[in-house]
């Protein structure tokens, strides 16, 4: 902003420009005698300026609830959710994926968060109307090769799957043309790409979705124990960046972590919610999130209606608009589908 | 009074010119605005400024800091001061009645335990009429994490209104069905301000503006920043620097806690602090911030329960005590109402779905 657009006496502001101040951000962060003695003034001169400057920068920025709550329109980020294609699962987090903030889907392996990535690649690229976003999404894998086959087949039979959804509007979408694939296969290549790369792909409105598949690969490998300090460092930077896209474009971000085994049962006396495996990357990388869910695979078969699936379980951890619940579902061919608890019984 | 000059917070070239004219303390200065611009060769409108400095009771109404008081109406003030409850019977005992008006309350926990939650509860509290026993006050809200979701505060703010309700009905007051009218979804939604920020400079603009939006909303009683820690910890090469910007922010706080005359709530997070043992959770920002609030508040998590731990607080004792978190938002264990209300989306994740004889 402008020293030149604030309402200040013409004492003061030549004081300022004498004093090369440059950014009126710098009134606060540059302590009150520094300030004092950079531009000459007096401190009742500088507080008006702080008042002052405070005062212009903050001016717009205030909103009731209530308008939140009314004004559909002017927040999407309030009302409009990001559909993970499937109805019961959709209902358990509330309408799917809020489209700001972290989420994460903490799993061990072949618990089917890949699945999950998968199929939220295709659903945001639907219209607002059936759940998604109208927009292509990013995958960044760090593990393994992109399932590309797998994709191919969730895109064949997208008809099957969305039979809410009526077939010319599915025709008409390229979901194989949207999803843009990025591997990193060290950190430095992850932090390139979420630093430099998502930006620019952001910038450009083709993608309305991120998803990091895993987050934890890189982390778990390239840092001892010893190097702690440094690793959380690492990932409150990262977690702050993606924070910072998301809420800029309104972009969900998706993260897969892996879980860790818990080796002893013994209460320990981190006051966390124990489960039995906990997701990785520990506190940290938990403080950044706003959302945790976790999917198992139990050892039991899905029900008659989905012959020869294994029987899974979606619980959300925690999340600041749903309850700690929980819901099964499993994998078939056509992708990732929720199961309705009656059909249980 | 012999403050010396050189130590009043004055412009580095007016200190030097009233130096150099032989004022060395401030009892030299008890001299009117003309004789001193004539005598330190500096202009009138400097030279009242000054005095304005030295003697600021003098012009003007008297200063807040100045005035005295005895213990005996500090404790009548304290007593007649009402508190902002939590829903929660257990925490506000232990609390001493509730969040305090006056003073800076700091939540701590781990992701998950809750304290956005109880952060939208006290939003909603914070507004009950003054006939139910709250403080109808209103709300600045400061999200720093976004995660303030509209559609959770909904949820609390309507059961709160229904829980009002049932007192209505089943008392039958006038006072309680006139102020009934208003506690409205509509008007509890209306009387919360929210700002959001993204980074720890524009949490620094926010802080330094809201004495400007306090005045111009004078019935705020209640400002939640929620959380302090997140723009604090990232892009920090400097600690330094953070704990400076942090001290001043605390102070900015506690002194617009006293003289609006309202709380002010921080939440914290969680940071892990390996010591010579074991290691274990402690709130993050590091030990000076802890001296920040006069109240903290840790929430954690103990098997399948959520704790409240006083930490710290002058004057309740330091305990523990469980609390949940149900649709209806921040509540006591057990809470009638919740078993009742809630059952239909509780399911347990770990019960085996089928029957048991399954191999």
């Amino acid at each position: 902003m402008d020293w030149e657009r604030l309402e200040l006496s013409p004492r003061i502001l030549a004081a300022i420009t004498k004093a090369n101040l440059k950014s009126t951000q710098s009134v606060f962060v540059v302590s009150v005698p520094e300030l004092q003695n950079l531009t000459k003034l007096s401190v009742g001169d500088i507080r008006k300026m702080q008042k002052e400057v405070a005062t212009a920068l903050g001016k717009h920025e205030m909103v009731t609830a209530l308008q939140m709550y009314s004004e559909k329109m002017q927040f999407p980020s309030q009302h409009q959710k990001l559909s993970l294609g499937c109805k019961i699962l959709d209902s358990l987090l509330r309408g799917g994926i809020p489209l700001v903030g972290i989420s994460e889907f903490a799993g061990e392996s072949s618990a089917g968060k890949t699945q999950i990535g998968l199929q939220l690649c295709l659903s945001v690229q639907y219209p607002v109307e059936y759940g998604g976003l109208g927009a292509g999404a990013v995958y960044i894998c760090t593990e393994d090769a992109f399932p590309s086959k797998r994709l191919q087949q969730l895109i064949k039979s997208q008809r099957r799957q969305r039979s809410d959804v009526p077939s010319d509007v599915i025709r008409k979408i390229p979901f194989g043309d949207n999803i843009f694939v990025e591997h990193a296969a060290d950190l430095d290549m992850l932090t390139n790409c979420i630093m430099k790369k998502l930006p620019v792909l952001l910038l450009r409105g083709v993608v309305r979705l991120i998803v990091i598949d895993s987050i934890a690969a890189l982390f778990r490998c390239e840092f001892t124990a010893k190097d702690s300090f440094l690793k959380a460092k690492h990932l409150q930077t990262l977690g702050a960046k993606l924070q910072e896209l998301s809420s800029r474009f309104l972009t969900p971000v998706l993260c897969i972590n892996q879980v860790t085994a818990t080796v002893n049962s013994v209460q320990n006396n981190i006051g966390l919610l124990e489960k039995n495996g906990s997701p990785s990357l520990g506190i940290c990388w938990s403080n950044q999130l706003l959302m945790r869910v976790m999917v198992t695979r139990t050892p039991h078969a899905a029900p008659q209606d989905y012959p020869g699936c294994v029987l899974r379980t979606m619980e959300v951890i925690f999340a600041p608009h749903v309850p700690c619940s929980s819901c099964y579902y499993t994998v078939d061919l056509d992708g990732v589908k929720g199961i309705d608890k009656e059909s249980l019984r | 009074m012999q403050r010396e000059v050189g130590s009043l917070p004055l412009a580095p070239t007016l200190r030097t010119k009233l130096i150099f004219a032989g004022f060395r303390t401030v009892e030299d200065l008890a001299i009117d605005a003309n004789e001193l611009s004539r005598e330190a060769g500096i202009s009138e409108e400097e030279a009242l400024e000054c005095l304005q400095i030295i003697h600021p009771g003098s012009c003007g109404g008297t200063s807040l800091l100045s005035q005295k008081h005895t213990g005996l109406t500090l404790l009548e003030q304290e007593q007649a001061q009402g508190f902002i409850i939590t829903f929660c019977s257990a925490v506000d005992d232990l609390l001493g009645g509730g969040i305090h008006l006056n003073k800076v309350t700091e939540i701590c926990g781990p992701p998950g335990v809750g304290k956005t939650q109880l952060c939208m509860q006290l939003a909603v509290d914070v507004q009950i009429p003054g006939c139910f026993g709250g403080v109808a006050g209103e709300v600045v809200y400061i999200d720093t994490e976004n995660s303030f979701l509209v559609e959770r505060l909904v949820d609390i703010a309507n059961a709160c209104v229904e829980h009002c309700e049932l007192i209505t009905q089943s008392n039958q007051e006038d006072e309680h069905i006139k102020a009934m009218q208003t506690f409205t979804l509509q008007n509890i939604l209306s009387r919360i301000y929210i700002f959001r920020c993204h980074d720890y400079v524009e949490l620094l603009a926010q802080i330094h503006f809201l004495p400007v939006f306090l005045e111009q909303h004078s019935r705020v009683k209640l400002i939640i920043v929620d959380s302090v820690a997140f723009p604090f910890r990232h892009a920090f090469e400097d600690l330094s620097l953070r704990t400076r910007l942090l001290n001043t922010l605390a102070q900015q706080m506690i002194s617009m806690a006293k003289e609006h005359d309202l709380a002010i709530i921080m939440t914290n997070q969680m940071t892990t602090k390996i010591g010579p043992r074991d290691s274990m959770l402690v709130p993050a920002l590091g030990d000076s911030w802890g001296q920040a609030a006069s109240i903290r508040l840790i929430l954690t998590w103990e098997n399948k329960q959520r704790l409240a731990t006083l930490q710290k607080s002058p004057c309740q004792k330091t305990a523990t005590v469980p609390f949940t978190i149900t649709h209806q938002g921040f509540r006591d264990v057990g809470f009638p109402e919740h078993e009742v209300n809630s059952s239909q989306c509780e399911i347990n994740p770990r019960k085996r779905p089928r029957n048991d004889d399954e191999p």
